[in-house]
């Protein structure tokens, strides 16, 4: 939370000159009634004076300029509440963008992907709200409240009491009112929620959900969610428009209290005149017209709690990476996992137990395995972007615990599983790894991965567009466009991970015998869970459930490993002799 | 959603009662009663409207008279007057709750809800290929915020219709009646408010479309950083994309500060012309006092009055700038309601039950412009086994949105047991195949629900048999409830390979006489991958089998392979008589021991 307001520092001065404006404005808008029960008590005193209705004109004239005075005051003051707000919104995102790219991939995995964007773009977008909700709204209800207050104490002490009594009465009714409402919208806003993922559940699996002819069942089940929404939604709605009818009431009761009061004031001649109940009454009027302006936004206040709890999470996160300064080491391609583990945090079981490798430099070697057996926890360790827990992790001998991340990631050139490309042209994509490649060794890079054709046939050639996520090319095109990205890059290790699968077997014969040759010398390492990608490389290491199960070349693993023998049976029926 | 449901801006002003908006007209209808009941409670606010500034003025003027003739008693003469004030406060605060809960009530129930209950039911008769081509998000967006924002439609008659005008006319009367000197600067003075800040709403919303359409991509940006979080640090690219987000993020803001200073200014301007209109009365007034003699409780009527008239106002201007955005989700809404649905023959045939699949002279493209099939011809008997084979992306899943009609084939025919598969509904031929995707689907529900989804009427037994088959059973024993577990599709209690394993069990359970099978176990550890391939086999023992085929043994097994490549069939036949071809097909298995 303090994390969170210290990016506010900076605008203190203009939050303190938006405040005094529209404080100006208030104070404008209250001492409108008054002059205009001035005028009318005047009206009736003077009547008999010659220049009474150029007195009349004369308040008019100042009425005039108060009222431009309160206009321009309060533009002015918004003018910088939205300045102050802009400015500290993009402050916290670039922070908080910051900070999420400096925190370990295993928090940001645990607060994931999605979540994260809700946080930067969602949450922030309720702590902008409600800054500006109060800069420009919220502070001038006491504001308003204090100058009605003293405005009414001028004129009789005794009904500034109402409004001293009835103001906080109904501010607090509106408090207690609001957990009220609070409650009844998480409510409500779950229901909406479990219906969202109704729908895209249904949408999603309408094949299957076609297949079994269940579409009424899919229909009947949106049909009861939508209704209970409905329900919660008027129970939650109706709840906060109670708020409305029941504050004009409270205020309007209060006029008339002081209507009364004044009546009898008046009579014992305290000196309280007609047009003096008049103002009073109007103060009552436009302090109640600020408090149902702002009633509204009390519902925010739930979703701020939320925000600023989730924001908090990043912000004062300790869960950050090691900062140590790249030094610009190159490595030879030796590494050296000497009985590494590793167990994720809050997990009984470790992800990797005792594997003991060690990978020569120019080395090509496989490390072949299903999901959950502890592949891409090494490709994580191989990047830094996790520790092991147990032994140690060398590059040329050098511990990589005492190494920068930077420093690894420069030695690192990789292909990642879900091939991970940006929304930009092809050009820019490979360049990620090689920033001033030419087009000469770009177009080489994409005919090594077996993609150049199919980039030589857009008419914007290297300039196409890849949409997010690459959406628009297929898993296998996405596949080699991230392998030629990987390539591109100048580095002693290259890592593969699972980075063939959506490729057919031809052309993942061609692109493996090309990187052979490109990549001749270096240290490759192809993870994988195909029998045909391992079974050619120098020596292949069989992971099953985090441990070593075999290592060795095909022939070997074949007489020695039965889980190895057990993958290449049911991959390739035997068929390969 | 909850604040769209009662809240939004005002925008600009075009022709209100074009297509969509008689179409809306027409769908509040069926809410007729409830309208005409918030029209007479309305009439009942403006009484209290019109009466509030009459009484309030009356006690006022006491104060002023007694000013002048100080005759005793003032308080008490008072009283009866403000108690009928009280009790026409109590009724206006209740009467407005009232008619917000009824209008809430009616609005929520029936028109959002049954909004969502006809897109949904619409859902069911729309093409899969509609859903392949719409995101999820979409769909989703009308069905709630753009139901909501249609049924702002409905208060929006009551409110604007009449209310507003109504109570806008009889305050205009009252005026003029009480003084019309007086009045006219009012009646003047106020719509030139409301046209100000509707002025100024138009504005607004330009810098506001902007300002929106960069917030999209600033959430892309940040979508993308954050799902390619590892291969940015991978390739130290932190800094690069930390300039591109905090540039376009300025940029967002820029756009959005005049936009929200632009909508937040337009109550001040209206109380600025507001006062404008009451120095005028107060001039008027003043100078009527003096030398017309005026009572100076009509003023102080007028200027109580004014303040009614200018609430119908803003709710009026707000209102109808509001309809051109009710109008464009109403549109949109429309949109899904009115696509055409798919047709269906509803005679009911007795579904043959073999399993002979034949395939005669069949067309078929998904965009006409690139022709995909063109005349496949193909004769599967009972029981054998179809190996669908080529490389990703080539359009191996077009075999089963034919055989399954997700999608319509152009020219030819599909025959099962030799009839055409055209004369039977399209739910009795799906009923005829069981299928298992690569794309496990489980919905929210419990594991046995899940199991049992093809065949609802399945008992615990048979859902426990099935799951034994498909070696299921040893997994679920083992989750905290057992059968009784709660399961969805990103649940973490059962890995992907598990799911594979549930949408087996799921198709042996419906037993039906054809199966479709995609053998891809991509993400499955190999002890789970053997489990699935026991189990798919036990699934294909005596059916005939379509299968998108990824193991050499069922290659090799098949008795017809087809060869796709770029989404068309190019080859053919068996194992055998493909290798002997020496076409793309024996370069395909060849190239598997290449090194």
């Amino acid at each position: 939370m303090r994390k969170l307001l210290s990016y506010l520092k900076p605008y203190r001065g203009r939050i303190a000159l938006a405040t005094l404006l529209m404080a100006v404005s208030a104070i404008c808008d209250l001492l409108l009634p008054t002059l205009m029960a001035d005028v009318l008590d005047k009206g009736v005193y003077g009547a008999a004076e010659a220049d009474t209705f150029g007195y009349i004109l004369k308040t008019a004239g100042w009425m005039l300029g108060l009222s431009l005075l309160s206009l321009g005051s309060v533009a002015g003051g918004y003018w910088v509440v939205y300045h102050v707000v802009a400015g500290y919104t993009w402050n916290l995102r670039s922070a908080l963008f910051r900070r999420i790219h400096t925190m370990t991939l295993t928090e940001v995995g645990s607060i994931g992907a999605s979540n994260l964007v809700t946080r930067t773009t969602h949450d922030v977008g309720t702590l902008n709200e409600v800054i500006s909700m109060l800069c420009g709204g919220i502070l001038i209800i006491p504001l308003m409240f204090l100058g009605g207050v003293v405005l009414c104490m001028r004129k009789d002490i005794y009904l500034s009491l109402v409004i001293i009594c009835v103001v906080p009465l109904l501010l607090g009714a509106g408090i207690l009112l609001s957990k009220r409402i609070e409650h009844l919208w998480e409510i409500a806003d779950g229901q909406c929620d479990k219906q969202n993922d109704l729908v895209r559940e249904r949408l999603r699996g309408i094949r299957v959900i076609r297949a079994f002819d269940r579409e009424r069942h899919a229909h009947a089940k949106i049909t009861d969610a939508t209704r209970v929404m409905a329900d919660n939604l008027i129970r939650a709605n109706v709840s906060m428009e109670i708020i409305d009818p029941a504050a004009a009431f409270v205020l309007n009761t209060a006029a008339l209290l002081i209507v009364y009061l004044g009546g009898v004031r008046m009579e014992r001649g305290s000196g309280l005149t007609a047009g003096d109940v008049f103002a009073i009454i109007q103060y009552i009027n436009i302090i109640l017209g600020a408090i149902v302006s702002v009633s509204y936004d009390i519902v925010m206040l739930p979703h701020v709690r939320v925000a600023v709890k989730r924001l908090s999470q990043i912000t004062e996160s300790t869960a950050l990476e090691e900062d140590r300064p790249a030094q610009g080491l190159s490595f030879s391609g030796a590494i050296d996992l000497e009985h590494i583990g590793f167990t994720y945090p809050g997990s009984s079981l470790p992800a990797l137990s005792d594997v003991d490798v060690h990978i020569k430099p120019g080395e090509w070697v496989s490390v072949i395995g299903g999901t959950g057996s502890g592949k891409t926890t090494l490709t994580e360790l191989l990047l830094a972007f996790r520790a092991p827990t147990e032994g140690k992790l060398r590059f040329d001998g050098q511990d990589a615990a005492k190494l920068s991340p930077k420093d690894v990631r420069a030695n690192v050139s990789c292909s990642l599983q879900k091939s991970m490309l940006y929304a930009g042209t092809v050009a820019e994509n490979l360049r990620m790894g090689k920033p001033d490649a030419t087009d000469e060794e770009l177009w080489a890079a994409l005919e090594l991965a077996r993609i150049a054709d199919f980039v030589r046939e857009k008419p914007e050639g290297l300039n196409f567009r890849l949409e997010q996520a690459g959406s628009n090319v297929s898993g296998g095109q996405k596949q080699r466009l991230a392998i030629a990205r990987a390539v591109l890059k100048e580095a002693p290790i290259y890592i593969f991970d699972d980075s063939f699968s959506a490729l057919d077997f031809l052309t993942e014969a061609e692109v493996r015998r090309a990187l052979g040759e490109k990549l001749a010398g270096r240290t490759r390492i192809i993870i994988t869970q195909r029998v045909v990608s391992a079974m050619h490389s120098d020596r292949i290491f069989v992971l099953s459930d985090g441990a070593l199960a075999g290592a060795g070349t095909h022939e070997e693993l074949l007489e020695s490993c039965s889980i190895y023998r057990e993958i290449y049976l049911s991959q390739t029926g035997g068929g390969a002799a | 959603m909850s604040s769209s449901e009662r809240n939004g801006k005002a925008k600009e002003k075009r022709r209100i009662f074009d297509e969509t908006g008689k179409r809306l007209m027409r769908e509040i209808r069926p809410l007729g009663g409830w309208v005409l009941l918030s029209a007479v409670l309305c009439l009942v606010l403006i009484g209290c409207a019109v009466a509030i500034p009459e009484l309030m003025g009356a006690l006022i003027n006491r104060l002023y008279e007694w000013t002048e003739a100080r005759t005793p008693g003032l308080g008490r003469s008072l009283l009866p007057g403000l108690g009928l004030l009280l009790g026409v406060y109590a009724l206006q605060a209740g009467v407005t709750y009232g008619k917000y809960y009824m209008l809430q009530n009616a609005v929520s129930r029936y028109f959002c809800a049954g909004f969502r209950i006809r897109l949904s039911e619409k859902l069911r008769r729309l093409s899969v290929s509609y859903m392949d081509k719409t995101p999820a998000g979409d769909v989703i967006d009308r069905m709630m915020d753009d139901v909501s924002d249609m049924a702002s439609s409905v208060s929006g008659v009551v409110d604007i219709l009449i209310s507003g005008f109504l109570q806008l006319f009889v305050i205009a009367l009252i005026l003029i009646i009480t003084d019309w000197r007086m009045a006219i600067p009012v009646i003047l003075l106020f719509p030139l408010s409301v046209f100000l800040s509707a002025k100024m709403a138009t504005l607004g919303e330009e810098h506001w479309d902007k300002h929106f359409d960069l917030g999209g991509k600033l959430t892309s940006l940040a979508e993308e950083a954050f799902t390619n979080y590892p291969a940015t640090k991978a390739f130290n690219r932190e800094e690069e994309l930390q300039k591109k987000y905090d540039e376009l993020s300025e940029r967002h803001q820029r756009k959005g500060i005049l936009g929200y200073f632009l909508s937040s200014i337009v109550q001040p301007v209206i109380a600025f012309v507001n006062a404008l209109a009451y120095i005028a009365v107060i001039v008027v007034g003043g100078w009527l006092i003096l030398h017309r003699g005026v009572p100076i409780g009509t003023v102080v009527t007028i200027i109580l009055f004014a303040r009614q008239f200018s609430s119908p106002l803003e709710r009026i201007a707000f209102g109808l700038g509001y309809i051109q955005h009710v109008k464009a989700s109403a549109k949109r809404v429309f949109t899904i309601l009115d696509l055409p649905e798919e047709e269906d023959p509803s005679g009911i045939v007795q579904p043959p039950t073999r399993g002979r699949v034949e395939l005669r002279h069949v067309d078929f493209s998904y965009d006409p412009k690139k022709p995909l099939i063109r005349d496949l011809n193909m004769d599967v008997q009972p029981g054998q086994k179809v190996a669908i084979v080529g490389p990703t992306g080539a359009g191996k899943t077009t075999i089963v949105n034919l055989l399954m009609r997700f999608y319509d084939i152009q020219a030819g025919r599909i025959l099962i047991d030799g009839r055409d598969v055209s004369e039977l509904s399209r739910a009795e031929n799906r009923k005829l195949f069981a299928m298992v995707l690569q794309d496990t689907w489980l919905f929210k529900g419990t594991v046995a629900e899940n199991v049992a989804y093809g065949s609802p009427e399945a008992t615990r037994e048979e859902i426990v048999r099935a799951c034994d088959s498909a070696y299921c059973d040893h997994f679920i024993r083992r989750l905290p409830h057992g059968y009784d577990t709660v399961i969805s599709e990103d649940s973490t209690a059962v890995s992907s390979g598990q799911k594979q394993l549930l949408t087996i069990a799921r198709a042996l359970l419906a037993n039906r006489p054809l199966l479709i099978l995609d053998e891809a176990t991509s993400n499955v550890d190999t002890r789970t991958e053997l489990l699935i391939q026991k189990a798919m086999d036990r699934l294909m023992g005596g059916r005939t089998c379509f299968i998108i085929a990824h193991r050499l043994s069922t290659i090799v097994d098949a008795d017809l392979i087809l060869v796709i490549r770029d989404g068309q069939i190019v080859e053919q036949g068996t194992h055998r008589s493909l290798l002997e071809q020496k076409g793309f097909y024996y370069e395909l298995f060849q190239s598997q021991y290449a090194i």
